[in-house]
């Protein structure tokens, strides 16, 4: 079947090449799954988040920050078609060098903190969110060095984070917030400038990405695409490969209780996206 | 649940921690839980990312002021490797005399398997593949079209017998001959060489699509190719040494075309190995007998030692193709008459070679010792057709079949 006519139409930011490769593996297995897809490339999640309102896609594969921006716009109404297992338990740390961990946030006072992109949910948002929650106001407590780079694609590219531990490595911060999976994949690959950083802080768990459609998709296809999703198997090698090139070993279904924190980081403060 | 516990001491992640992790928790079943008790809170605080990361998670910690901290990680479901276990340990491979381990014994006394899947990767012997890798599409799968009994012990030969082509050979010995004798060996020397291209690329041609099921016969192939480089290096430099070149005659490139024309694995094997390494064997011996000088006497004795494996394995291998398949000795015979119909116009061995070998067998241009060098390659003509038979016959074909395959032989010799 043409996918010019496929039945839900998902968009997904392009933040690497690679996106390419995983939805082309993806609509094989939903064409498997009788539930034809096609997928839409947008450079930036604010286009995409417009779209998605606009009745051009059918589900947007969203960043935590995207999906809040869409739920404000949908007076709370958006609907999560799924996560992955990431998703679900996504929290940021914040990095110091060797021997010169905190225990209590306070001691970022007067210090250098450095955050990445300001649209990033997990690399700057949330951060200064929970830390403010703790009795910091880091925005004018810290002098904050930050790293806004490929904005609109919502910290994605994690090049704003390695500039963080970066910038902590070599003395231009003190502390640095990423996304706590950044940081392992960076030690995974053991990248030299994560060697002497230690984590003093880590922050609550939240959930991060999500798949979010307009309240009025039809439950049936809904429902359909969701039972697809969630029978991708990690197990399954014509699937793995995709499924480690986007972080996910099982998706799960989705809710939004694990948003809160970011909606009302972004509702208090300029959302800033 | 209980947890194992699991003291890292004063590891961190990155730093050799995950190694323990990661052995600890393959011993486990999905949900088996090992709590990790750590001095360092911030590596208490990374397991977190690190459990996530690797396919687990975390069910809890204890983060008392001070420390010690602990964090249980619980096992996910996934497999890291989606292959089938490795299996317990085995008795290893026997060792010869002397500690040695040959490439004969890789399989313990197993038999390399009938047929390997066209679409299988780069599995060495034993290993277990992982699913989900991509496809190859190998064309010689079946290794009945590519054994020989010996074949390990033959490669194993090829590289215990590695020589060096600028070495080994007394290249000064060649420096000074009279200028007929050196113009002659030249010509004889480009002709060898030429010839040596062929019998590197036709082996070079089979390599890329041997199943790597077959790793005995992937480096026996190996071997060959580096052997016919070296062969094509020491007479290509014997050519030179003498400030002479020869010529490139166009009927051996005929020759030689069609050689490379052959598609089937036997029927190279017969044409190449049997029948015209075979047929070098005769001319490098009378080559290394009647050479003028210690360079050329030298390289083509080292040759000459390394074609004999060449053609033991073709002999070993037409031999076992035909007693597995009779109907193979009819499609190996046209494979030669093949050949020969292409080769219809070639009369005789090129006047350039047979002139060349006589002065070499003569050693001047005295009338008396020029007879004396012609009759010797009317000779070799003769030992070569007599070897070419006895190789046949060894080859497992009859005598009239021998004989007539003889005779199908290109006169280029290879």
């Amino acid at each position: 079947m043409s996918r010019a006519t496929a039945e839900v139409r998902v968009g997904c930011v392009a933040y690497h090449p690679r996106i390419v490769t995983i939805w082309e593996s993806f609509l094989e297995h939903f064409e498997a799954r009788s539930v034809p897809t096609d997928y839409i490339l947008y450079s930036n999640y604010e286009r995409q988040v417009s779209a998605l309102l606009a009745g051009d896609i059918d589900i947007a594969w969203n960043t935590n920050t995207a999906f809040v921006a869409a739920e404000q716009q949908l007076g709370g109404e958006a609907r999560i078609l799924g996560m992955r297992d990431l998703d679900a338990e996504f929290a940021t740390v914040i990095v110091t060098r060797r021997g010169e961990t905190f225990e209590d946030a306070a001691a970022l006072a007067g210090r250098k903190l450095a955050l990445g992109s300001r649209d990033s949910g997990h690399a700057a948002i949330l951060p200064l969110h929970y830390l403010r929650e703790q009795g910091l106001d880091a925005e004018s407590a810290c002098e904050l060095v930050r790293f806004d780079t490929d904005l609109g694609k919502h910290g994605d590219t994690g090049d704003s984070e390695l500039r963080v531990v970066r910038a902590v490595a070599d003395g231009r911060a003190d502390a640095g917030a990423l996304g706590e999976p950044t940081l392992a994949a960076l030690r995974g690959e053991r990248v030299p400038a994560v060697a002497d950083l230690e984590v003093s802080w880590r922050s609550p768990t939240y959930y991060h990405c999500n798949f979010t459609a307009l309240p009025s998709l039809d439950d049936g296809v809904a429902q359909r695409w969701f039972d697809a999703l969630l029978a991708m198997s990690y197990d399954d090698p014509g699937q793995r490969q995709a499924m480690d090139l986007e972080g996910v070993k099982r998706w799960l279904p989705g809710d939004r209780t694990g948003y809160s924190a970011l909606a009302a980081a972004m509702a208090a403060g300029a959302p800033e996206t | 649940m209980t947890a194992r516990r699991l003291d890292a001491a004063e590891l961190e992640l990155g730093g050799g921690l995950e190694v323990l992790l990661v052995a600890a928790l393959e011993g486990l079943a999905p949900g088996g839980r090992i709590e990790v008790v750590s001095p360092s809170r911030a590596t208490a605080l990374e397991l977190h990312g690190w459990a996530r990361r690797a396919g687990h998670r975390t069910v809890g910690e204890l983060m008392p002021d001070g420390g010690p901290y602990a964090v249980v990680v619980e096992r996910g479901p996934t497999a890291r490797v989606l292959a089938d276990p490795i299996g317990p340990r085995r008795e290893p491979p026997p060792l010869r005399a002397g500690g040695e381990f040959h490439s004969a014994d890789l399989r313990d006394g197993e038999p390399a398997p009938g047929v390997a899947g066209a679409q299988r990767g780069f599995t060495p012997v034993r290993a277990v593949a992982e699913l989900g890798a991509p496809s190859f599409h190998w064309a010689l799968n079946d290794r009945d079209a590519l054994w020989a009994d010996d074949v390990a012990e033959l490669a194993e030969q090829a590289t215990r017998a590695q020589w060096d082509a600028s070495r080994d050979v007394p290249w000064a010995a060649a420096r000074d001959l009279p200028d007929h004798m050196e113009r002659a060996v030249a010509q004889v020397m480009t002709f060898i060489a030429q010839n040596e291209y062929a019998a590197l690329y036709v082996p070079a041609a089979f390599l890329p699509h041997v199943n790597p099921a077959y790793a005995e016969v992937v480096m026996w192939l190996a071997g060959h190719i580096h052997d016919e480089a070296r062969h094509i290096e020491v007479f290509t430099k014997r050519a030179l040494i003498g400030g002479y070149a020869g010529q490139a005659l166009a009927s051996t490139e005929l020759s030689l075309k069609t050689l490379l024309e052959e598609r089937d694995f036997s029927g190279a094997a017969l044409l190449l190995n049997v029948l015209g390494e075979g047929t070098f064997l005769d001319l490098l011996a009378f080559v290394e007998h009647h050479a003028p000088d210690a360079a050329t006497r030298a390289a083509a004795h080292l040759a000459h030692r390394d074609e004999v494996r060449h053609v033991h394995f073709g002999i070993s291998h037409v031999r076992r193709r035909m007693a597995g398949d009779p109907d193979q000795r009819a499609s190996l015979v046209a494979a030669a008459e093949r050949r020969a119909e292409k080769l219809v116009e070639m009369s005789g061995l090129s006047p350039l070679l047979g002139e060349g070998l006589t002065i070499m067998a003569a050693g001047s241009l005295q009338p008396a010792e020029l007879a004396e060098g012609a009759r010797a390659v009317r000779d070799l003509m003769q030992t070569m057709e007599d070897n070419r038979i006895r190789r046949l016959q060894a080859a497992g074909f009859d005598l009239a079949t021998s004989t007539h395959l003889s005779e199908l032989h290109t006169p280029n010799l290879m």
